[in-house]
């Protein structure tokens, strides 16, 4: 027992879910709204997108690169998908799903193209082709806005649907999300690559030593190829979520985002170095800064305090993880029959 | 008159690359030329290509500062708005609140070197001495300073600044634009900086070799803090030209200068990793990025190609880079190799 | 002797343009101890490479247990039994031991998802072969080197190695370790597995070799029962050089009133204790110790790296207080680093540049703006007084050989003009021709008065070139020999081994 209390104390996210908690509780006691059902449904539905965003650049972060391309492609997904089926008259969601996530792939496997085969610093390419595919889809299919009234209904429909409705007091409806059930599923799937398959245990290795992997036989081209074209899927699959949730289309939306949910991923205990980190301290996160964003009005502050804050999470939570990091540092232990 | 005719004949960029460099700007002002000569070449052209050079020219001395140590600061664009909205209100209240403008203008300036000393204390703190990465420590100060500009304006922008100020950014001096002439002073002090100083030579050390330096004696955490107060301040001095040029202030302004800077910082030769740079090339980096917007504007090509040129442009730029490297790491291992078969130590 | 497992004929290997391996051969019997020695240069990586599979060679034969190799793919030299292990030990520091153990098997059965309980079991057992014991769950980041070198050799055991390349492996551990590890390659013998074991320690190879080759210029000089040769004889037969080790003689007359550098009660936390010594001008004091001794530890915290808790330093006979390497450079210390590439050397910029790094306020007008042409001369000069083999100081440094390289890395403390110069394996990776050299012009500096320390793994170095010597163990230093010249070698190996009782004189 001692000795795992002393593990989790040594891991940041222990930390950051003690936030939340004590963060839920101050939300708690000035709106007691907060800590219902209800409230925690809503909190799921509309975060549950951004939660598989976050895998996505979880992923990217833990084989030793930084992918700032995921917002961009979860609204090129989104846009072009939704254009195509308005176009072709086929109004069928799972139709959508395909579009946005074979899209999501191909925008992935070109990130991966210059990471992999050029070896090109990530940070930069993803930053390129962030501005490549934003531009692109802009000047070549468009830039106006879908309305609610514009859009196909059975994108409605799934935004609407839930797997399991409760009943207020006036006979009017709430429920869980089936958003929550996508959720689930891409973390139960994610979880099982990385834990029990040779191409998840690679992304490990890729991103702790990426010229031992080579060495030691991995495909590592094949290896990031994986994990680019995954962050891609799963950023196609949010892209249509989102939609579902806003009911508005605007190819411009998202692009900028990408500082939070990093910061999310960061904060749940995954290193930028690459090769550390873990779903569940990406969750943490990613539950810290939807609190946050949410919640600013909750007690009171607008919601342009929203980077500011996010901001401030952000270097507040890093700050400490490498001070941390200094003060542990130890010397080499040369004189170690005095200490026993 | 002989010797100065032999010293150009004799001219040899220092750095290799500039060369190369030098070449593809004199084909794209070229090109740019052929196609459009009467629009191009026109005195509203040149003038304007004059006016927008100077706003990102500073971002990009700051971020050509920050690579050369082997970091990065993505938050130059976000601090030139923030000092830029601190300034803007200053100048917009200063005179109702009773200053003489010419006071208003210089507490302005004052206020944004100020703020952006502040700023850049933030980032040189949270990298020199906390010790987070440099990509993790600006992006998150990014958050906090457009965070700040957005709560202070509340997403509006502020305009309408005294006609005086206006000058710093639209003003002539003999044709020449004003922050024209402010960009090349300051580029020539970035260049001395960086070649003629103890700072600057550092600088240069410290993004080689962070560690050799430590043994060297080099005061990493004393030039890494200047570094960043220096990109702060050149964000700042950027901020003031913008909202003087554009008589307003929005949060949010000028972020696609954010990738072009890194890109017209890579293209002029600097090494993501660290440790390389050079004026010169930066020059000739921001010509070539501005010849080559100037003339997809006269196209009228819609911004939003223009953002996916300048995606391309950089992946285009770092892959070229690559092979060049490949090639000439090529090169010199079968120099080594030669040398080394005449005889060793 | 045994049989043949491995047997290269007439190696040849040229990289454009240069011949990096000219008709070598090679053999190493069944569960033979074979070593393979050479200076830089020598060629002898590019082998190891080639029978890795790493590398193709333009002609020659490899044959591995009676089979012969197409060299077309490392994978072929892995399944014939051939495992090397580079300096780096390419392991992965996120992940487990037995992860890492396991890894290899696991990629070689081509198989898509993991087994844990396998992944335990096939790291346990490797482990057991060897008779280790290192806790499976741990993560790889938070062992020492020589643990992580026992997980390296678990692993090439997985897959049923038979020969196992061993590069360098020596270099960052302490003896005892290193003695460990030979036990290791002993029980590796017993079960049939051969050991092709890398070294640049002269001293090492006799331990445990059964059969030295030797390469020089990628030429076979000679391949010798270990039991035929001596260190003198190696280092002639390796440089063709007969290098007259003569050790160095003091003079006494150079001592003044006050020592340049006195050390008292020196002491930091987990690291040494109650360390002192004196040094005085025109002396070349050495010390030594197992790798881990606190000796690097030690002399860092004179300079200012990372000083010390407690304890006093004083120069000339002054306390003076030393929290970074400024400080140490501005009493007079230089300090010379043990890992020359990414301690010593900015491996990119130019020779000159790396030279006046730590003079260049010397360089500065009173504008505070540096004078181009002074630095520029001085570059000149300090390259012609080392006698750098350099066109121009504006070549990188990673143009240069590892002794022309050290030459710099000397040059810039000399540049500093110190009083106290502390060099750490000043000679490491260095071929023994340019060792002797070094070695003059160490010895040079002192006899011009400088105070020299100096930290080195072989007791020969340390009795040829220093006066005084001071052995250290465990933080503390357990004997101070005051002349050299009254122990023998295999006296000083014994005390450093701990196999006399300790005093505190000679």
């Amino acid at each position: 027992m001692n000795r795992m209390i002393r593990q989790l104390t040594r891991r940041s996210e222990t930390y950051v879910l003690l936030i939340v908690i004590l963060f839920s509780a101050f939300v708690t006691a000035i709106n007691p709204a907060f800590l219902t059902l209800e409230n925690l449904f809503d909190l799921l539905r509309s975060s549950s997108g951004t939660a598989i965003l976050a895998v996505g650049i979880f992923l990217v972060l833990l084989s030793g690169g930084v992918d700032v391309s995921c917002t961009t492609i979860a609204i090129v997904g989104q846009y072009i998908s939704v254009n195509v089926l308005i176009r072709t008259g086929i109004d069928n969601i799972f139709f959508m799903f395909a579009i946005s996530i074979a899209l999501g792939i191909a925008l992935g496997a070109i990130n991966a193209v210059f990471v992999s085969l050029f070896r090109l610093p990530t940070l930069i390419v993803t930053l390129g082709t962030s501005s490549l595919y934003h531009g692109a889809m802009l000047e070549f299919v468009g830039t106006k806005a879908v309305n609610v009234g514009g859009l196909p209904q059975s994108i409605k429909t799934f935004g609407t649907m839930d797997v399991l409705t409760l009943y207020r007091p006036d006979g009017t409806t709430y429920g869980l999300s089936v958003f929550f059930v996508m959720l689930v599923a891409v973390l139960t799937l994610t979880y099982f690559i990385l834990k029990f398959t040779m191409v998840g245990r690679g992304i490990y290795a890729v991103g702790g030593n990426l010229e031992a992997a080579r060495r030691a036989g991995f495909n590592t081209t094949k290896i990031q190829f994986f994990v680019y074209m995954y962050a891609g899927m799963l950023a196609g699959i949010m892209g249509v979520m989102h939609l579902g949730l806003i009911r508005y289309s605007n190819p411009n939306y998202l692009v900028g985002t990408e500082l939070s949910i990093i910061a999310a991923v960061v904060l749940g205990g995954t290193r930028i170095s690459g090769g550390t980190g873990t779903i569940t301290g990406t969750m943490i996160g990613v539950m810290l800064i939807t609190i946050l964003e949410k919640n600013l009005i909750m007690i009171g502050l607008s919601s342009y305090w929203q980077q500011f804050f996010v901001g401030v999470v952000l270097i507040l939570g890093v700050s400490i993880t490498y001070l941390q990091a200094k003060f542990q540092k130890t010397g080499r232990q040369i004189i170690l029959k005095e200490e026993e | 008159m002989n010797t100065i005719m032999q010293k150009i004949k004799a001219f040899k960029f220092k750095e290799p690359k500039n060369k190369y460099l030098f070449i593809v700007m004199m084909a794209a002002i070229l090109i740019m030329t052929v196609l459009m000569p009467r629009q191009f070449l026109s005195a509203v052209n040149i003038q304007s290509m004059a006016a927008q050079f100077p706003e990102f020219g500073f971002l990009a001395l700051a971020m050509m500062l920050a690579m050369i140590t082997g970091g990065i600061d993505l938050s130059v664009v976000a601090a030139a708005n923030f000092t830029g909205v601190i300034a803007a209100l200053i100048l917009t209240n200063g005179t109702a609140a009773g200053l003489a403008t010419t006071s208003a203008i210089l507490l302005a300036i004052l206020a944004v070197i100020g703020i952006a000393i502040l700023c850049g204390l933030a980032n040189g703190v949270l990298i020199a001495l906390v010790g987070v990465p440099p990509i993790l420590a600006t992006l998150g100060t990014q958050g906090l300073f457009l965070g700040l500009a957005t709560v202070i304006t509340e997403g509006y922008s502020i305009s309408g600044f005294p006609t005086e100020f206006m000058f710093l950014g639209n003003g002539t001096v003999f044709g020449v634009p004003f922050s024209f002439i402010l960009f090349v002073i300051g580029a020539v002090i970035v260049w001395m900086l960086l070649n003629r100083t103890r700072q600057g030579f550092t600088m240069y050390m410290i993004g080689s070799s962070p560690t050799v330096s430590r043994y060297s004696g080099v005061n990493n955490t004393k030039v890494i803090m200047k570094t960043y107060i220096l990109t702060a301040i050149l964000a700042g001095i950027a901020s003031v030209i913008m909202i003087s040029r554009a008589n307003s202030m929005r949060p949010g302004y000028g972020s696609a200068y954010l990738l072009q800077a890194i890109l017209v910082v890579v293209l002029g030769g600097a090494d993501p990793d660290g440790g390389f740079g050079n004026i010169p090339g930066l020059i000739m980096g921001i010509i070539i990025l501005q010849v080559t917007q100037s003339g997809l504007n006269i196209m009228a090509f819609s911004p939003f190609f223009k953002k996916f040129m300048w995606g391309f442009a950089l992946l285009l730029v770092m892959t070229i880079n690559y092979i060049a490297q490949w090639y000439g790491n090529y090169k010199r291992v079968k120099k080594m190799k030669a040398q080394a078969s005449i005889g060793s130590a | 002797m045994a049989e043949v497992f491995l047997a290269a004929k007439g190696i040849s290997k040229t990289f454009v343009g240069v011949k990096a391996l000219d008709n070598v051969n090679l053999s190493i019997g069944k569960g033979e101890i074979h070593c393979l020695i050479g200076e830089n240069g020598s060629g002898k990586s590019t082998l190891i490479k080639i029978i890795g599979g790493v590398y193709r060679a333009d002609s020659g034969t490899i044959s591995i247990d009676g089979v012969e190799m197409h060299g077309t793919q490392a994978i072929e030299a892995i399944r014939a039994g051939v495992q090397i292990i580079y300096q780096d030990l390419s392991l992965f520091p996120n992940l487990t031991v037995a992860e890492n153990i396991s890894v290899n098997q696991m990629l070689e059965s081509n198989q898509q998802t993991v087994n844990w309980k396998n992944v335990r079991e096939t790291a346990r057992k490797a482990l057991e072969e060897i008779g280790e014991d290192i806790p499976l769950d741990e993560r790889v980041e938070n062992l020492s080197v020589a643990k992580k070198q026992i997980i390296a050799i678990s692993r090439a055991l997985t897959q049923n190695a038979k020969l196992i390349i061993m590069d360098e492996a020596t270099s960052a551990i302490t003896s005892e370790e290193v003695a460990h590890l030979f036990s290791i390659i002993l029980k590796l013998k017993e079960r049939g597995i051969a050991t092709l074991f890398v070294s640049h320690k002269l001293g090492e190879v006799f331990e445990i070799a059964e059969n030295i080759t030797i390469l020089r210029d990628g030429k076979l000089v000679g391949v010798y029962p270990s039991q035929e040769l001596n260190e003198e004889k190696l280092a002639f037969i390796m440089t063709g050089r007969n290098l007259a080790f003569e050790p160095y003689r003091y003079d006494p007359s150079m001592k003044g009133d006050t020592p340049l550098l006195e050390v008292k009660h020196l002491a930091k936390k987990s690291q040494y204790r109650d360390i002192n010594f004196t040094l005085h001008p025109g002396e070349i004091l050495g010390i030594i110790g197992l790798i881990g001794s606190g000796r690097t530890e030690v002399v860092q915290s004179v300079f200012g790296l990372d000083p010390a808790d407690s304890g006093e330093i004083l120069m000339d006979g002054s306390v003076v207080n030393i929290t970074n390497p400024r400080d140490g450079m501005k009493h007079g210390i230089a300090f010379l680093p043990e890992d020359r590439l990414t301690q010593g050397l900015y491996e990119a910029q130019s020779i000159g540049d790396n030279i006046v790094v730590t003079i260049l306020d010397r360089f500065l007008k009173k504008s505070q703006l540096l004078n181009v042409g002074k630095k520029r001369e001085s570059e000149a000069q300090w390259v012609e007084k080392l006698s750098i083999k350099t066109p121009t100081p504006d070549n990188p440094v990673n143009s240069l050989s590892g002794g022309n390289q050290q030459r710099v890395v000397i040059a810039k403390w000399l540049a500093t003009d110190p009083k106290v110069f502390i060099l750490d394996g000043p000679t490491i990776g260095i071929d023994i021709g340019s060792k002797h050299t070094i070695h003059e012009i160490i010895r040079g500096l002192a006899r011009e008065g400088m105070g020299i320390i100096m930290i080195s793994d072989e007791a020969q170095e340390i009795l040829d070139n220093c006066n005084r010597i001071l052995v250290m163990s465990n933080g503390t230093i357990i004997r101070e020999i005051e002349d050299s010249t009254t122990i023998t070698r295999d006296e000083l190996l014994d005390v450093i081994a701990q196999r006399v009782a300790v005093g505190a004189e000679a």
